[in-house]
């Protein structure tokens, strides 16, 4: 908050919550209230200069609120008006109730502890019911995201048994584990992979089961290399492909990170985007169905894939009859 | 200048708020300093004032006679509209709250001052808390939970048609945020992807409705039981080596034998092109057994698209 100047905005609803504290309160030290509501020493004292200057009509001195600053200490009185905090705005409920609906999706949370009872009472207040909002942060075994909890606070390496989505393939992992953590609906594993011998990311519905290793790694756990928060963005040197596709096929905007898009009218559309796999670009293909359609491939990818998937599929279900 | 600012906002919240009955325009430039002398130019800096106050979630009220005359209306803030009902949080509800909002960081909402108002200690900076999610956050979702919150009606524009939502309930799924509730025009029960949503979301505050009786469920089914397609109940084997990723998708219940080959599951289906598109990211190592129906519509999707698509 320091080293840059704080709009009027930001002061007022800051002031509207430090004078009912204060207000509660006998005397507390100044650097209490600096703590408390971030500020600094001398952002709190300009402050308080404000609102020695506040009051009512017609402002004699008993109209005005009283601002006392003496050892350190501050009382504000005569401010009946302040005394209370400002109820919360719908973003703010919406704020809070949404981060603990969050946190209480995760398995493994207490559906009865202290947060739960927080949110439904806080609920109460704001007007709405505890589960008005609902929070799905992703697919996790609980088992698994449970494993590899403890083996992140525990600083153990893991053995995986992970299923590459891109390539299909499904093996065993040694990951020292760095951290997890959720974005855009699903979970996230991040760590050194040792079979790969280098930093990866797995997604944690992916992973079939987790075995923690007795190993306790000696390096620390915070070499972290991405930022949780940013979305997936496929690498510059995957392979990258042109689709064109009907209007029923928008899901692939809005689903993948795609490099560029050209409106070609009627809902049809052009986009450019990179491929992490064979079976990813299979899968997509097969879903698309009728609705898309390839239009330029970049080597080493084949143009084939699909036509070859569909033509495997449907030998499965030719070479099986319908079970009644 | 900013601080003439603060001063005068604060001056204007403190007589609202103390007035015991609702103050016309010009009695409020009387009573609180600060306004230019213009009366043209005071009534402007008066109207900004108010809607910033409003902005910050002061909640200003509006009395009196019909606007048809600006002089014949006049503010002031209730208490019982202003105060922050105390919601009996002991300390231990408080630290988890706090930890939670650490916990789960709402991109694009910031600030502490919802945790001042009740009295959280704010976070030292000292004391990072690692995030364990990020959600993307939209801007209409501030409105659609007024709506709950206040049961007022909603309005908005998605798929070209103009709506009005009584809402329900908010869920955050795949990375998406979703709103329900009963859709006035249809005369049904309706679910929305936000992000879908066509421009703003209007707060109706002259039509409220009285809390639903049924709520809106909710988006609480997977894609492929949320749509309109007849249910059907779908026989499915996946290969023993996909089966515990498919399980996690299908839950436990929907088991019916676990072979050393595979697994066969019987999977309530009311949107067959969903259920399709999610057998797929399978590839060869599922497959619908029956009903013949679903069956072939596979069938006929794969033999379409190589005709079509990939040639």
């Amino acid at each position: 908050m320091t080293g840059r100047r704080t709009t009027a905005n930001e002061r007022v609803r800051r002031l509207l919550s430090v004078v009912p504290w204060i207000v509660a309160r006998d005397g507390p030290r100044v650097d209490e209230v600096c703590e408390r509501f971030g500020m600094t020493r001398a952002q709190l004292l300009d402050d308080l200069q404000i609102v020695f200057l506040v009051g009512l009509f017609p402002f004699t001195p008993d109209q005005l609120i009283d601002v006392v600053i003496e050892d350190d200490r501050v009382w504000i009185r005569l401010a009946d008006y302040f005394a209370e905090p400002m109820r919360l705005t719908p973003d703010q409920g919406f704020q809070i109730v949404a981060a603990g609906a969050g946190l209480l999706s995760v398995p493994g949370s207490d559906p009865d502890g202290p947060l739960a009872r927080a949110i439904a009472k806080l609920a109460a207040v704001l007007g709405v019911d505890a589960d008005d909002v609902q929070i799905d942060l992703g697919e996790a075994e609980p088992l698994v995201l449970g494993s590899l909890r403890t083996a992140v606070a525990d600083r153990r390496p893991v053995q995986l048994d992970y299923h590459t989505f891109g390539r299909d393939v499904r093996g065993v992992r040694v990951v020292e584990p760095h951290r997890l953590s959720a974005r855009d609906g699903a979970w996230y594993l991040e760590g050194f992979c040792r079979s790969a011998g280098a930093p990866r990311v797995f997604r944690i519905d992916r992973i079939d089961s987790v075995e923690v290793l007795d190993e306790v790694l000696e390096t620390p756990i915070h070499a972290r290399s991405t930022d949780p928060g940013a979305p997936y963005v496929p690498a510059a040197d995957e392979p990258r492909i042109l689709l064109e596709l009907d209007a029923e096929a928008a899901w692939v905007v809005e689903q993948y990170p795609v490099d560029a898009v050209e409106d070609l009218g009627n809902g049809r559309r052009t986009v450019r985007l990179g491929v992490s796999g064979e079976a990813w670009l299979e899968r997509l293909l097969l879903r698309l169905g009728p609705h898309g359609r390839l239009v330029e491939v970049e080597a080493p990818l084949d143009p084939m894939v699909a036509s070859r998937a569909a033509e495997r599929i449907l030998r499965r279900y030719e070479t099986s009859s319908s079970g009644d | 200048m900013s601080r003439t600012k603060v001063e005068r906002l604060l001056n204007l919240t403190a007589a609202l708020r103390s007035t015991r009955r609702p103050l016309t325009r010009d009695e409020i430039l009387q009573r609180v300093p600060g306004y230019p002398d213009d009366p043209e130019s005071a009534r402007r800096a008066f109207e900004r004032d108010k809607d910033e106050l409003r902005s910050m979630g002061v909640p200003i009220r509006v009395e009196g006679l019909a606007a048809t005359s600006a002089e014949q209306v006049a503010y002031r803030i209730v208490p019982e509209e202003y105060v922050l009902a105390d919601p009996g949080l002991d300390a231990e509800e408080l630290t988890a709250l706090q930890l939670a909002a650490n916990a789960v960081k709402l991109d694009g909402v910031g600030g502490h001052e919802a945790f001042w108002k009740l009295g959280v200690e704010s976070p030292g900076p000292d004391a990072p808390v690692d995030p364990v999610a990020h959600l993307r956050t939209d801007p209409r979702l501030e409105p659609l939970f007024g709506g709950i919150a206040e049961h007022h009606s909603v309005t908005f524009r998605y798929g070209d048609v103009d709506r009005t939502l009584e809402p329900h309930r908010i869920d955050f799924r795949n990375g998406h945020w979703y709103v329900s509730g009963h859709d006035v025009g249809r005369g049904e029960g309706r679910v929305f992807r936000v992000d879908r949503i066509d421009g703003d979301v209007r707060v109706e505050r002259d039509r409220a409705f009285e809390p639903p009786v049924a709520p809106h469920p909710g988006l609480v089914d997977p894609p492929w039981r949320f749509g309109g397609d007849a249910a059907v109940t779908v026989d499915l084997v996946v290969d023993a080596d996909r089966a515990a990723w498919a399980e996690r998708h299908f839950g436990g219940d929907a088991v019916r034998a676990r072979t050393p080959e595979g697994t066969q599951f019987a999977v309530e289906v009311s949107n067959l092109a969903a259920f399709r598109s999610f057998v797929l990211m399978f590839l060869d190592r599922a497959e619908i057994v029956a009903p013949p129906a679903v069956r072939d519509d596979l069938v006929a999707w794969l033999r379409a698209s190589l005709d079509g698509s990939w040639s």
